[in-house]
């Protein structure tokens, strides 16, 4: 024992760290993952080959929330920027290519701030305030549907999961204002509250015109219903209901005009003044996601989710050519699958450098064999993603999908660029003076023209 | 166009779309520097040495370099009571040989800045009460004063500064900035002659140069 005490204190603080690592890596590492191999791994393999539900599940809301954190990052970056060179300015550029890390950077800002918590705060609810706000934020994602297949769970009542989910925000809100102890919070809670429920009205009463045409409260299928040309897109059955459910929706998610429940330059930062580090973190990250969310949601309902606005095989069937199909199956090449995977990165580097080594004499050969990997990178992710975007569906859905939703969270920093902000009366008097009305005329219209086609 | 409701929601939109793709403003600082004027001096300040005491030795050069007199020389007496003023901006000049004299002890011999030759200024002062003193009219007072002396002497241009409470400079500006202006008599007295008088003046100068030279007449043309 006294030798290894002695070895060990002649280790330098480097090798007191690798030491152990090295010793967790090559000894613990593989009795582990033997032991896992050949006695849980059976027996959970069973288990949820038993039940793929459970499979589907967890990897919905794995993958959500992986999803929920670079989809925020590049909202609260494209937000940055958008708004910058709408004023005239660059925006952020310092932190990695045109400033893209900035984003990253204020997120790990965040995270290494003092967590704080007032006294006389209760504890517990301030804690989870921001936690539910997130969630419920995140939860929306299970039903939205981001091609076809591409959905967590595929909920016959979808829409009413997904206005009654995103409307328990309204809970982390209030429950975040009430428990700071601090009078600005819980007005600002209340404030928030107040908008958030008045115009969910609206919201919800905007859709059921597209429900009733639709016939079917499942998201997905509501998807699926506008398939073909842009045409068949709902916003063009429901263009009224499109509207109401554009604005309401930006209430919803606080954005400008409607962002009173953290108006920046005017009150303290409402229900999450007392909140600093993570937890403010938190409620801004919901907020970002929030736009995506209902960047998607408009998307989903009214501009046909994941369908291109030009159906493609009608147009080659009409000009007489075949649908394009490519049957990516790399298996059947067998070893050459091997040694083109091997030898088709360096090959390809070499041909792509070769024209930038010969254009000019005073290149050196290693920025030519640079250049030529960049090319070759380039190239290659255009091209399997070409390939994929016409052999797989649920690629050519996402990218799609992906394309309309971040359009329209363009729109909502476009809008927040332009528009000054409404005051309290005027909100509330607009939700429940003009959005219901309409709401209401647009269900009555829509439900009259459908008894009246079907007769 | 304001009667559609909601069009201002639209047309604000459209501005800053167009506001989007518009170049941009900002100058990346210190990638970039910001576009000077070339005659741009930054702040001006007067220096420590390691010592700490000023580097300005009154000088007054750049007070009279400054052309437009915004250095102006002044401070606290010695025993930090009152401020100071030394003098007006014309006395920069010679200011400056005092300083330079106290300095090293000998006069700094500066042709520039040589005492101007006294005149007469009855025109002057006769020329000033036409114009009521007023340095508002002080290209016609230059024209005329001009007119009277043949050109414009040092003494008569302080003269005038000194009655109508203009600053020399200004009107040393004034006078420079005018080509008929001159400060020195002209080297032909009469105007310019045309055609064969003008030949024959050339002829007479050609002659003195070869003289001059001594080419001794009867040199070909």
């Amino acid at each position: 024992m006294t030798t290894l005490n002695r070895a060990w204190g002649h280790l330098t603080l480097t090798g007191k760290v690798v030491i152990p690592l090295l010793f967790l890596a090559l000894v613990v590492g593989p009795i582990v993952t033997i032991f896992l191999a050949t006695v849980v791994g059976p027996w959970l393999a069973d288990v949820l080959g038993a039940n793929p539900e459970i499979v589907r599940f967890v990897v919905a809301i794995t993958g959500v929330l992986l999803f929920s954190i670079p989809a925020a990052f590049i909202i609260i970056y494209m937000e940055l920027k958008v708004i910058a060179f709408m004023n005239l300015r660059i925006g952020p550029d310092r932190v990695g290519p045109k400033g893209a890390l900035h984003s990253v950077v204020a997120g790990l800002k965040v995270l290494t701030k003092e967590d704080f918590t007032p006294t006389g705060a209760d504890r517990l609810v301030f804690t989870w305030a921001p936690v539910i706000v997130f969630l419920t934020a995140v939860m929306v994602f299970l039903v939205i549907p981001f091609g076809p297949g591409l959905v967590g769970q595929d909920l016959n009542i979808g829409l009413l999961y997904l206005f009654a989910v995103g409307g328990m925000t309204v809970v982390g809100l209030l429950l975040a204002g009430w428990s700071s102890f601090n009078k600005y919070s819980l007005l600002g809670g209340l404030r928030s509250a107040a908008q958030v429920i008045s115009y969910e009205i609206p919201l919800t009463l905007s859709v059921v015109g597209l429900i009733l045409l639709a016939g079917t409260m499942s998201v997905y299928k509501i998807a699926e219903a506008q398939q073909g040309w842009f045409t068949d897109w709902y916003v063009f059955r429901q263009p009224l209901g499109a509207l109401i459910f554009f604005i309401a929706a930006t209430a919803e998610a606080n954005r400008t005009p409607f962002d009173l429940t953290e108006a920046d330059s005017e009150i303290v930062a409402g229900f999450a003044t007392e909140y600093s580090g993570m937890r403010f973190g938190f409620l801004f990250f919901a907020e970002y996601v929030n736009v995506f969310i209902i960047s998607a949601l408009m998307t989903t309902l009214f501009f046909g989710a994941w369908n291109a606005p030009i159906d493609i095989n009608s147009i080659l069937a009409r000009v007489g050519l075949s649908p394009v199909s490519v049957s990516l199956d790399p298996g059947s090449l067998g070893i050459g699958l091997l040694i083109l995977l091997l030898v088709a990165p360096v090959l390809l580097t070499l041909i792509f450098a070769a024209p930038f080594y010969l254009s000019r004499s005073s290149r050196p050969a290693w920025q030519a064999l640079v250049l030529g990997f960049l090319v070759f990178n380039l190239v290659g992710v255009m091209l399997l993603g070409l390939l994929a975007y016409i052999g797989w569906p649920w690629m050519a859905g996402l990218t799609w999908f992906m394309l309309k939703s971040f359009l329209f969270v363009y729109v909502f920093v476009w809008m927040r660029g332009t528009f000054p902000r409404v005051r309290i009366d005027q909100l509330m008097g607009f939700a429940w003076k003009w959005l219901l009305p309409a709401a209401l005329l647009n269900l009555f219209v829509t439900a009259a023209a459908i008894i009246i086609v079907k007769s | 166009m304001s009667f559609i409701p909601g069009i201002g929601l639209v047309r604000g939109m459209g501005l800053t779309l167009r506001r989007f793709f518009q170049p941009k403003a900002t100058i990346r600082w210190p990638e970039e520097k910001a576009d000077v004027a070339p005659k741009f001096r930054g702040r001006l300040q007067l220096l420590y040495d390691e010592y700490g005491t000023l580097k300005c030795e009154t000088c007054f050069q750049c007070a009279q370099a400054c052309p437009i007199e915004c250095i102006d020389m002044g401070g606290m007496d010695t025993k930090g009571r009152f401020h100071v003023h030394w003098g007006a901006a014309e006395t920069y000049g010679e200011r400056r040989e005092e300083s330079a004299l106290r300095r090293s002890g000998r006069t700094v011999a500066d042709p520039m800045y040589a005492r101007y030759e006294a005149i007469d200024l009855a025109a002057v002062d006769e020329i000033l009460e036409l114009h009521d003193y007023d340095p508002k009219g002080m290209l016609a007072i230059l024209e005329e004063t001009q007119t009277a002396y043949g050109y414009l002497p040092v003494a008569a241009l302080k003269h005038i500064s000194r009655m109508t409470g203009a600053w020399y400079a200004t009107i040393y500006g004034t006078a420079t900035s005018y080509r008929h202006l001159r400060f020195e008599p002209p080297a032909v007295e009469t105007a310019a002659p045309a055609g064969e008088a003008q030949r024959t003046i050339e002829a007479g100068y050609r002659s003195a140069l070869d003289a001059a030279l001594g080419y001794g007449g009867g040199r070909s043309g």
